[in-house]
Formats: structure tokens, sequence, C-alpha cells
């Protein structure tokens, strides 16, 4: 039996980008909370993410590296079309992530200034980064109506990593500050439903592949399972939300389930319009490969690293469980 | 698009990323390994003091790795953007290398580092040992691969053509190729005396500023003596890292020794001022047949000059000149380091001009790292990939209005990142352990 290897990449990338945005989408967006909280609550929201943000980055580098070593060739069409929205999005990850350590050490004016570098690289990167899915799923077309929804696209992204932020605060936190991340949450719920609304609308008018894909009966009617989950879900951390806030029995972990299910059926819709493009109508995940020993070199050692990787990462999530505590260092 | 500006640019914001980006690899990769020690000596003691001396220096540690993760994921785009032609031709020799850094080494340290430094509490002590030995491990698996890369670029081996494509024939002989064991050790090492001068000149400077501290006595103690040790043993893997270069590298040598012309008895060149527009030395101070003497252990033994290289042949100046800093600095290291050692025997505190001394070191390992890095790889051009793929042919896609502005981006970022990063560390040093 031979393995399908670009698909088999395909899929890893698809998996480590659909991490990286629940993983690290929850750190950025407890960042751009930051400015709604008390000095006191910064702490706690701080505390929450300290032992996970740098790992959390690293599936943006492990996603990035496969569409670097396996699609060399679309590597370079879609970060040099989106070449000023990732040095943007660099910069900000950049700032945040020394942010995260200065303002810890830093007294005075100087914390808040660290705080605000803090905040403001968060949101840097979370709207570049909805930027570069604005773009994408719209093939990089130039005007002036694709900018603006690439923009539109930009502030929802920054919505669902507040959703996901405050649902992890929801998880994370208790009483007053936990009451807060109620409210946030379902602010952030409405930006996510534009967002998807924008995106499931966009790719079929711009692409008649993906027009085809989904508007093709009876099929359609099967594919509708799955707006009808997403909505579902929606539903979902709308009511469990609004049962934390007024203290009736529900998980503390329910919301930033429900939030996650959203992400993981969204990208879910996203691949299948892609499929099998890297590129939508432009390139292929065959066109793009690299050679099959390079593939085959990498896949051996993914195969015998990712039961580590899951392994020690479910650990640290383990060490960490339960409500967060201020006083980070001690 | 102005080919030749947009390399200019390309070059300028890559080797300013990967130099910003050096500096905290080379000093968390042996970092890793002083805090663990740190942390074993607490283990077996439970002396406060050596808590608080771990405590201290895993703050130390948690700042440069982060700035190194930062900067290290803004490298990860720019193979790709700012060097499309370098992924075309060998990607599928660098993809793989760099995508097993990424699997066995970043992962492992970032997660083992959040239990490192917010987990003491919260895992028993020997899952706390395991988990600073971990992120030791993580940092020197990482500059494993990104070595093998990096030396695979000087000295490529082990790969075959399949139609136009470079793809691996023995991986074996990609990783282990005939610079890598020499690159490695003198890598490991560079880090190792980088990490023991921050530790030597940062406890020097508490003890400048807060007078008597225990802990800072032996942390002074502890990076004075494995730089005595590391600095003696780094100029021997130099040397023969040097030879190594000669049999593979001969251009490199060329430039390092400004030697222009081909021939026997060549004379190695202490000081001068290379020309390298009319190929020669100015105000050059020679000692005759040095050179042959040196590299071949033969007075009369024949060297390849530059005429022997060029066209393919590195500007001479830059590279002459980073030697010699590198050298130089290691030459002080070396003497600060041995001086210091007899200045601290038997629990003795030095005086306060040599306290002083050690603090201005502080960060000498970074200069003669980035001396180092500039020789190696300003030696290597014009070839990206000796014998595979020029510098000039790697650039492209990017215009030139692009990489300017994110060029400005950059050196707004990473100066105030740096500047930040000095003031803490001053200040997190001269608070001292206690606070």
């Amino acid at each position: 039996m031979s393995l399908d290897l670009p698909l088999v990449f395909a899929a890893l990338m698809g998996l480590a980008i659909l991490m990286y945005v629940v993983l690290d989408g929850y750190d950025l967006g407890v960042g751009m909370l930051m400015p709604a909280a008390s000095a006191d609550e910064q702490e706690l929201m701080v505390a929450s993410i300290g032992p996970f943000w740098d790992a959390n980055e690293t599936w943006l580098v492990l996603g990035v590296g496969i569409l670097l070593v396996a699609f060399p060739a679309a590597h370079g069409l879609v970060l040099g079309a989106l070449y000023l929205p990732v040095a943007a999005m660099l910069v900000g990850l950049m700032l945040r992530g020394v942010a995260f350590e200065f303002r810890v050490k830093a007294e005075g004016w100087h914390r808040g200034l660290w705080n605000w570098l803090f905040w403001f690289g968060s949101f840097l990167a979370s709207f570049a980064q909805g930027l570069m899915l604005g773009r994408y799923v719209t093939g990089f077309h130039p005007g002036f109506g694709y900018t603006l929804f690439a923009m539109l696209v930009g502030a929802s992204l920054c919505g669902g990593y507040v959703l996901l932020g405050a649902t992890w605060l929801i998880l994370k936190t208790e009483g007053e500050l936990q009451k807060k991340a109620l409210a946030w949450a379902r602010w952030g719920l409405l930006w996510v439903a534009l967002g998807v609304a924008l995106v499931s609308l966009a790719t079929p008018l711009v692409s008649h592949t993906v027009q085809a894909k989904w508007f093709d009966f009876p099929r359609t009617l099967a594919l509708m399972l799955l707006p009808i989950a997403t909505v579902a879900a929606g539903w979902r951390v709308w009511a469990a939300t609004g049962r934390l806030k007024r203290g009736e029995r529900e998980f503390d972990w329910m919301p930033l389930a429900a939030t996650v299910a959203i992400f993981t059926l969204a990208f879910a819709g996203l691949a299948y319009s892609l499929f099998p493009y890297v590129v939508i109508d432009r390139m292929t995940i065959r066109e793009a490969a690299a050679h099959p020993s390079a593939l085959k070199f990498m896949l051996v050692g993914v195969a015998i690293v990712f039961p580590f990787l899951v392994a020690y990462t479910v650990f640290a999530y383990r060490v960490f469980r339960g409500k967060a505590r201020a006083g980070l260092y001690e | 698009m102005d080919t030749a500006e947009a390399l200019i640019l390309a070059r300028a914001q890559f080797g300013l990323n990967i130099g910003f980006h050096i500096l905290f690899p080379s000093l968390t990769i042996a970092l890793g390994w002083i805090l663990l020690y740190f942390r074993i000596r607490y283990a077996r003691s439970g002396d406060p003091a050596w808590l608080a001396t771990y405590k201290l220096w895993t703050k130390v540690f948690a700042l440069s790795f982060a700035m190194g993760v930062v900067s290290g994921i803004t490298m990860s785009f720019q193979f790709g953007t700012n060097w499309p032609g370098y992924m075309q031709r060998v990607g599928n020799i660098a993809g793989p290398l760099l995508a097993y850094e990424v699997l066995t080494a970043f992962f492992l340290e970032a997660t083992f580092l959040g239990v490192m430094l917010f987990g003491m509490n919260r895992v028993p002590g020997w899952v706390h040992v395991f988990s600073s030995a971990m992120v030791a491990v993580g940092t020197t698996i990482s500059a494993f691969w990104i070595l093998a890369l990096n030396s695979w670029m000087h000295t490529p081996a082990g790969h075959v053509m399949d139609g136009s494509q470079i793809i691996a024939g023995e991986w074996l002989q990609v990783i282990f190729n005939p610079s890598f064991p020499y690159r490695f050790t003198h890598m490991l090492l560079a880090s190792g005396l980088t990490a023991s001068f921050v530790v030597a000149g940062l406890s020097a400077w508490r003890l400048l500023r807060a007078g008597e501290d225990a802990s800072a006595r032996n942390t002074l103690r502890t990076g004075l003596v494995l730089a005595a040790v590391l600095a003696p043993l780094q100029i021997l893997a130099g040397d023969l890292h040097g030879l190594n270069t000669l049999e593979h590298q001969p251009a490199k040598i060329a430039a390092i020794e400004a030697i222009w012309k081909t021939g026997k008895s060549v004379p190695l060149v202490l000081f001068a001022v290379p020309d390298d527009e009319k190929r020669r030395n100015d105000f050059a101070i020679e000692i005759p047949k040095g050179a042959s003497l040196v590299l071949r252990h033969d007075g009369e033994a024949e060297l390849q000059g530059i005429d022997a290289f060029v066209p393919d042949a590195a500007p001479v100046a830059p590279v002459f000149f980073a030697f010699r800093v590198m050298v130089g600095m290691g030459v002080l290291m070396l003497l600060a380091a041995w001086s210091g050692v007899w200045a601290t025997r038997r629990g003795m505190l030095p005086q306060r001009w040599m306290l002083w001394t050690f603090s201005g070191f502080t960060f000498a390992g970074w200069i003669a790292t980035l001396a180092g890095w500039l020789v190696t790889e300003i030696g290597r051009q014009p070839w990206l990939v000796t014998g595979i793929l020029r510098t000039r042919d790697a650039v492209g896609g990017v215009s030139g209005a692009q990489l300017g502005a994110s060029l400005t981006g950059y050196i707004i970022t990473y100066t105030v990142m740096l500047i930040a990063y000095l003031v803490v560390l001053t200040h997190l040093a001269g608070k001292g352990a206690d606070a």
C-alpha cells in the first residue's frame, strides 16, 4: 500500500493550523481583554495563560513549517501575497511575547506600558491573522471591496479570539472575573457569527468551484449538517453562558468546549471548500508538494514524535488544571 | 523590480533578524544546563540559597528564551519570503531538517518550560528536575538540527539529483556532513562561554551594587570556573574547525588570512587593511611563512589565495576583521576567566576593579559569537549553499518597498526589545536573588 503523502501532509498542516488557532487564540484573546479588567484581575488572567503560551505559538511554527517544507511552491505564493500582514503579525507576536515577560518584572508606568504593548501586540497579531484569512479565502484578489472584506474578517477573528479567551477565563477563574468573562464571551460570539457568515458567503461567490461543491443536490442536504451543527454550537455557548450567569447548573468548561466546536466546524467547512486546492482555484496540494523522499523522511519523524508531543502536552495541561492563581513565579 | 536593491534589502533584513535571534539561543542553550546544575544543587542540599539562585536565573532564562522564540518565529517565515529560491532549490533537504527541529525540540522545550517556570509547587521535586532537564535537552536538540542544516549549506554532502531537483540520497550523510561535528562543537562551546560570562558578569554586578551576597559569590565562581575550562577547549575546537574549513572551503580560509595570491611559504598576516578593489593588503604586519606553518604545519607548503577562486571569492575585509575580533575576544575571555578563577580561590572576593572587569565582560560571548558567525557566513559568499546555489539566485518575490517597510518595523521592534531586555537584566541582577 502506498500512502498519499500530499494528502497526509495537508491533513497534518490543517491539524497544526486548527490547533494553533484554538490554542494561541485563547491566549491572544486573553491579551485583548486585558484593558477591560482591573489590575488584580489582569494578574490572574496572565497567570492563566503563563504556562502555555510558548507551546501554543509553537503550533504556528509547525503549521508554517509544514507549508514551507511539504508545499514549498504554495508557501512562496501565499506568504509572498501576504507579506505585509505577515510582517505585522510577527511584530505583534514579538511585542506580546516579550511584554508578557517584561510586565512581570516592571514597576510603575513601565508596567503600564508593557500592559499596553501586551494588549496591542495581541490585537495586532489577531487582526493581521484575520486579514490573512480574508485575503486567502478570496484568492488574493486586489481591489477595495476585497480589502474591506479582509478587514471585516480581521475584526471578526479578533472577536473569535476574544470568545476563546473569555471562555478560557470562564473555565480558569471564578467570582467577579468569571462574571465579566461571561459578558465578554457573548460579545465575542456575535462577532464570530458575523465572521462565519461572511466567509461562508464570500467563498462560493468568489469561486465557482466552491459553489459547485456546496450547491449540488442531494449532497447539499448532507452538507447542511455542518452549518446546522455550527449554529447549534453557537447556541450552546449562548445558553451555557446564560445559565452560568444566573448561577444555574452548568459545567464551567462548556462554553469553551462549544466554542472549540464552532472553530472546528468552521475550519472543516473551509477545508472542504478548498480541497484539493492549497491556493483557491490556482494550486492543488499535489502541484505544490515537495519531493516524496523529503515527505517520507518527515513522516517518519512525525510518527515517532507525535505520541510524545501529545503525551507531554496533556501532562502540562494536567499539571496546571483547575482555577488560575496569582503569583506567577512562586 | 530592481533585483540588486532587493538582494541588499533581503540580506540586510535576514542578517538583522538572524543576528538578533542568535544572541538568545547562544545564551539559553548552555544556560539551560547551568540552571539544571543549580536545580540539582538545590534538590540535593535543600539549601534556600541555591533555590534563590535557581529562581533568579530562571527569570533570566525565561526572558532570553522568550526573545529567542519570538525572533525565531520571524525566521521561520523569512526562510520562505526572503529566499524563495532557497526552498525551490534545496527545500527537500532544508525542509525536513527544519521540521525535525520543530518536532523534536520546540514543543519539548516550550512545554516543559511552562512546568519549569510555574510548576515548582504543583509537581513532585523529581518531576520538576526532570522538566528542567527536558528544557536543557530541548535547546541542545534544537542546536543540533539547525547546525546540521547550516553545516550542510557550508559543506553539502549526501545529496543526489532527481531530475532537476536536489534530494537527499543518504540522510545520515546529509546530517553528519563534513563540517557538522566541528561546527556543532564550536557552537556548543560558544554557548557555554556566552552563558558563563553572563552568569559571572551579572553576579559581579550584583556584588558591586549590593555588596556581600552569598548567592552571587557562588554564581560568580560557577561562571568563572566554567569559562576557564571551556575557553581553552574552545580555542582547540576552533583550530580544528579551521583545519576542516581549509580542507572543504579553502576560499574562506584565503579570506580569513587575507591571502590574495596562491603560492608557497605564505606569511601569516597579523594585521592589515585588506583592499578588496586592488586585491592587496595595506599596512600589513606579517610573520614570514607563518600561514603555511599554521595551516599546513610546513613553512614551505603551498596555500591557495583569493586568485584561485575568483569570481566565486568572498569579500576579504569583513571576514578578515571579524575573524580577528573573534580570536581577540577569545583570548581576552581566556585571560579574564583564568585570572578570575585565581582571584576567587578559596572563597576570596575579588577586588572591585576586577568585579568591574567581569561586569564589562558580561556580553563578551555575544561579540565573539556574532563575529564568528560573520566570518563563517560572509566567508561562504557568494554561495548560499556551497557549489549549489548562489545567494543572488535565491532572492526574489517581494518588492524592495515591502522589504524596506518591514525592515523599518523590525529595526524599531528589535531596538525596543533589546533595550528593554538589557534594562530588565541589569535590574534583576541588581536586585539579586533575594528579591
